[in-house]
Parts: C-alpha cells; sequence; structure tokens
C-alpha cells in the first residue's frame, strides 16, 4: 500500500466509523469502485466563523458552502424528514449505497452543486442549478422539493442521492459526506462522480479571476463557511 | 471509426466515441479549419456578442482527446468499398457517422441560387454569417426583407429570432427602416405565442409580419423579391432558401430518388446500410434540425458504437429538445419538447413544454444553455 492509498484507506475508515456498521461496509464496497473519495475534513461554519448547528439549518433553505476544493461549490438542505440510504445504481454498471441524511432527524444532505450533464454551477453572479422546495415548484418541469439546472432542465432528487429525474445528465449529482459530531457537522468526503476534472479544466479562466490562479482555487479546505444562496448570488435563475 | 462533418453532432460523436473507449482510432473529417457555432450566431448577427466565442478550434480535440482531424474536404463516400475520399487520399472505415449538415436547396429552387451570393442566408456557420453581419454594419436605412421556408429547415426558432433581433437593433440604433417579414409557414413554428406577442408589443412600428407568402422569384440586381403576397423591394435582405441534407449523402447513394433527407432508423440513426450512421440536420428524425439535437444524436450514437463493439446492444432512449429564442436584446423565451414513442402508429409524439413569456432571466439560460454545449464539445 503506498502513502496515498494508506492515507485514502485512513480517511474512510475515519468516516465510516462515525456511520452505521452497514453503511461502513457498503462505503467500503462503493470505494473499491471508486465512488468514494476521502479529503480533509472540514467544518462547517456559519458566516461569522462559529459552528453551524442544526438549527441554523433551516428547512428548505438552499445553502452554499465549497469543499473540497475552496472553489467547488456544494448546497447543504435540511430536507425537512428523515433521508433514508440509497443504492444507487450507475448506467456503466457501477454503483455506491449513498448514505442518507445527518442530524437528529437524519434530514441533513449536502451535494456538489456542479451539474453533472455540462457543469453549469453558482456563481457570484449567476446560479442556474438550484433547489425547489416543495411550496415552491419549478414553472417548468412542475417539480418540487428537487434540485434542477435551469440550462438544460436536468433534474435530481436531493431525497434519493441526487439520481436523476429528468433531462439530459448520465449521472447524479456528487453527494458529499456529512458527519455530525457533538452537534458539529464536518464534510468528510465526496461519494459519487464528481465532476471536478471537467469544473477545473473548463473554467480555468473565470477560476484565475475569482481566485488569482488556478492552485488557490484547488486548495483543499478545513473550513466550509455556510451561507444562503441568495446571499451569495445576485441572480438567482429559476425556472 | 470515420466522422464526416464537425459541427455539433460530428464533433460530439468522435469525443465520446473516445471518451468512452480510448483504444479507438477516432478520425474527424472537416473541411473548415475552425468550429463555428451556429447556436447564437444571430446574437452575432444583431450586435450582441462578438464572433470569438462562437469559434473553437479542432485542434483541441487532437491535443485532449487524441482524435485526429483531417483539415480536408470529403469528395465520395464508397459504401461498398467502405472508404471515404477526400482531397488528400482514400481513408477506411469499420463504422462510419455522417455529420455533414445541410445544402441549400437550389436544384429545386434554383431562383434562389443568385441570392446567396448576395444575400447570404448565414444559416451555415462561417463566412455568410461574416458577410450578412458586414451588410447589417453598412445598413442606413430602407426596407429590410427576411425570408422564412417551410419546414423542415435548419433550427425553426432561428429566423423568427432574427427578425426580431434585427427589429430590435434598428429601434436601438434609431435607424429609419421597416421590416417585411415574409414567411412561408402561417404562424412561427415553434413558440409562435410568444414570437408574436414580441411581434405586436415591441415592433408593430418598424416591422410587418407577413404569413403563408412564398418566394417565387429574387432579382438581386433590382433587389426584388417576388411572393405570392406580392413584390417587395429591399435595402438589406436575409433571404433563407429551402434546405436539404448536404449533396455528399445523395452522391454517397443514401438519398432515393426525391428524397432530400437521409431515412435512418429513429431508434439508432443508422442508415439502411449496417454500421453507417447519418446523424445531425441531414437525417430524417423525429427531432428537429438544431445543434442541441446534433449533439444529442452524437452521445447515443458514440454510445450505440461503442456498446456494439461489447457485443451489446443499447438500451433504447428518447431524446429531449430544449430550444431559446432571444426577442429582444435582453429578454428570451424557449420550449422544451419531450418525445414518446406510440407503438401502434409508429410514430413519435412530442409534448411542448412552452414558456412564452419573455424574461431576462430566459435570455442568461440561454447564454448558459450555449456554453453548456460547447464546454461538452471543446472542454
Amino acid at each position: 500500500m503506498d502513502r496515498r492509498d494508506f492515507i485514502k484507506t485512513c480517511g474512510t475508515v475515519a468516516v465510516a466509523s462515525m456511520l452505521d456498521a452497514s453503511i461502513f461496509s457498503n462505503l467500503l464496497a462503493s470505494q473499491q469502485d471508486g465512488m468514494l473519495k476521502t479529503y480533509k475534513k472540514a467544518l462547517l461554519v456559519k458566516e461569522d466563523g462559529s459552528p453551524i448547528k442544526e438549527g441554523d439549518i433551516k428547512p428548505h433553505n438552499n445553502y452554499i458552502f465549497f469543499y473540497p476544493f475552496a472553489s467547488t461549490p456544494c448546497y447543504l438542505l435540511n430536507l425537512d424528514q428523515e433521508i433514508k440510504p440509497v443504492e444507487i445504481k450507475l448506467k456503466d454498471g457501477l454503483g455506491y449505497l449513498w448514505p442518507g441524511g445527518v442530524g437528529s432527524k437524519k434530514s441533513i444532505v449536502a451535494y456538489s452543486a456542479i451539474c453533472a450533464h455540462q457543469w453549469s454551477y453558482p456563481t457570484k453572479d449567476y446560479s442556474f442549478i438550484n433547489y425547489y422546495p416543495p411550496d415552491k415548484p419549478s414553472e417548468t418541469t412542475k417539480k418540487a422539493g428537487i434540485i434542477q439546472c435551469c440550462a438544460h432542465l436536468g433534474v435530481y432528487d436531493p431525497k434519493e442521492g441526487a439520481k436523476v429525474l429528468d433531462g439530459p445528465p448520465e449521472v447524479p449529482l456528487a453527494s458529499i459526506v456529512l458527519q455530525e459530531e457533538n452537534g458539529q457537522f464536518y464534510a468528510v468526503g465526496v461519494l459519487g462522480k464528481d465532476q471536478f476534472d471537467q469544473f477545473f479544466d473548463n473554467y480555468k479562466a473565470d477560476l484565475r479571476q475569482q481566485y488569482g490562479s488556478t492552485a488557490k482555487a484547488k486548495e483543499l479546505v478545513e473550513k466550509c463557511i455556510v451561507m444562503e444562496v441568495d446571499k451569495y448570488v445576485k441572480s438567482v435563475i429559476r425556472c | 471509426m470515420v466522422v464526416v462533418g464537425g459541427g455539433y453532432g460530428g464533433v460530439t460523436v468522435a469525443k465520446y466515441l473516445k471518451k468512452e473507449n480510448p483504444n479507438l482510432d477516432v478520425v474527424l473529417i472537416e473541411e473548415r479549419p475552425f468550429f463555428m457555432s451556429c447556436p447564437m450566431s444571430n446574437h452575432f448577427l444583431a450586435g450582441l456578442m462578438e464572433l470569438t466565442p462562437l469559434c473553437f478550434s479542432y485542434n483541441v480535440l487532437e491535443v485532449k482527446h487524441g482524435i485526429r482531424v483531417l483539415n480536408d474536404k470529403v469528395l465520395g463516400v464508397e459504401l461498398d468499398k467502405k472508404v471515404v475520399r477526400t482531397s488528400s487520399g482514400y481513408i477506411s472505415y469499420d463504422y462510419l457517422v455522417l455529420s455533414p449538415g445541410i445544402d441549400y436547396d437550389v436544384e429545386d429552387y434554383p431562383f434562389y441560387r443568385d441570392s446567396l451570393v448576395y444575400n447570404p442566408p448565414a444559416f451555415r456557420p462561417g463566412s455568410e454569417h461574416i458577410y450578412l453581419k458586414k451588410l447589417i454594419e453598412d445598413f442606413e436605412g430602407g426596407d429590410i426583407v427576411i425570408t422564412v421556408p417551410s419546414p423542415p429547415y435548419r433550427c425553426p426558432p432561428a429566423p423568427y429570432e432574427r427578425a426580431a433581433l434585427l427589429a430590435s437593433m434598428i429601434k436601438r440604433n434609431k435607424i429609419k427602416a421597416h421590416i417585411y417579414f415574409i414567411d412561408a409557414n402561417e404562424r412561427p413554428l415553434i413558440n409562435s405565442e410568444g414570437f408574436l406577442s414580441a411581434y405586436h408589443d415591441l415592433y408593430k412600428d418598424v416591422a410587418t409580419y407577413i404569413t403563408s407568402a412564398h418566394v417565387r422569384d429574387i432579382d438581386v440586381h433590382k433587389k426584388l423579391v417576388k411572393t405570392s403576397h406580392g413584390d417587395f423591394k429591399y435595402d438589406l435582405a436575409n433571404i433563407i432558401p429551402p434546405m436539404r441534407a448536404n449533396k455528399l449523402l445523395q452522391d454517397a447513394g443514401l438519398l432515393k430518388k426525391g428524397q432530400k433527407w437521409v431515412e435512418v432508423n429513429p431508434f439508432t440513426f443508422e442508415t439502411s446500410v449496417k454500421n453507417v450512421f447519418v446523424i445531425g440536420d441531414a437525417s430524417q428524425s423525429y427531432l428537429p434540425k438544431s445543434g442541441y439535437a446534433a449533439h444529442s444524436e452524437g452521445k447515443l450514437v458514440a454510445k450505440i458504437i461503442n456498446a456494439r463493439l461489447k457485443g451489446k446492444e443499447v438500451k433504447e432512449e428518447y431524446m429531449q429538445m430544449i430550444c431559446y429564442a432571444m426577442v429582444s436584446d435582453k429578454e428570451a423565451i424557449m420550449t422544451e419538447t419531450a418525445f414518446r414513442y406510440d407503438a401502434v402508429s409508429k410514430r413519435f409524439i412530442p409534448t411542448h413544454r412552452e414558456d412564452n413569456q419573455r424574461k431576462e432571466g430566459t435570455a442568461k439560460r440561454y447564454e448558459e444553455w450555449a456554453r453548456g454545449l460547447w464546454r461538452d464539445l471543446f472542454g
């Protein structure tokens, strides 16, 4: 085992030790498919720097944070109901067990906010990919309780590991593995087919402009500031 | 693998063939030195966008994805010998994907021939757009004629969008001009309500929309278009002729006498010749002729070929279409179309979800829609 694999395995064990034993074994299995990648354990904090608590994550609000890299956006959602583990099967035959929600109600989930179709993501100017709460369905697809990208109408189900419900995406959104520890929340890894390579490849110029260099955009984070999408993005485009 | 044509369909199929199976030898043959997007090109014509964002180098496909890009003219396809004849020699293939796009149908409508030079239709990417843009920039006032043919033609909303954007440009630049928008159809073919309300609300003082009017003749020297609804003089014209599949396909024997588009298996886009596929605007399918459709077809055909190489079959997939159109400098409308197959009638039934309320947000989505496609093609 080389150093990288060793660290990866340790990371996996660290994640898994916080989870149910059956989920642990399944997560390990999913790692064999290359579906689980562990990164630095990062504390989710509020804008004032204090750790975010369950009560701060209001049901059906769309929150954004950046993980595992300084520039890769994720959505944090409290779906206000127990979100159970789901087995995700991909079209290429691979699959993984998505572990469901965390928190006292197991209602809190997080996903990469980079669309798995053609990599639209929330910028400070626009977000085309957004969460539609149950009381505010999409005008176009009429669906609610979903994450939808308005560019090509990819629709994902956050209750089911961001499975594709409709539209052209071939794979679910990658999910962010969350861990709760003494009432604090940590992001510890990414599960599923992440789109980070394509993201960094396609947005080189944009990322250089925003972060100063590609290297800075790719820095691993140790803390994730969580804020409401409406605060981060000037124009939230819903459809 | 040989792919003929480097538009939305050809680039997509080449890239996805290689992406899913890096060991394949994929050759893309394209005559033009660089890719130019027709989607969003009305933005360029109306002065809302530079040409540069619409253009991409094929070199990226070679460097990043290992596709051999041959900048060459295809002179013929010999299906019996499984070779493509180019100006620099023969290339043999096991699988052939033809995505050569359209030709203007000047064989059946010869009176359009001269007009192609004087009044570039700008429905094929490249120099036509650049020349039409120059004519628009040089236009100082007078009458503008825009004509729309009967379907099928490339990108159904494009002429309607172009008319709206030119009307908008006239108003923005305070040019004394009037547009005669002459449509062979009874109404806009898509987003009819959205286009008609924009024409009425925004442009009724600068444009007249004439429906069910067919072009009969064009006198480029007198600058006159003769139609079933009378003659129209013009100072600037954008005469969009009827279209047909690229002549290469006729020469290859893939078009029967009288056919204008190549018949393909609607589920696989395979022609009557095994392992020869026609995608994009040249094929006759349930999808409209558009860059987005060609892109979707390219992905599907790459999947089918890669599956066949592994001795597998691909599950049937019905594609979805999304079309956007600007109706003013800042606002757009859109349509999403889903298809289902009716086994009894053996037809694909479309379900349109139109958003005809013009919005700035939809215009932003339009831009992101195009940028997403470009990322997928050349990222």
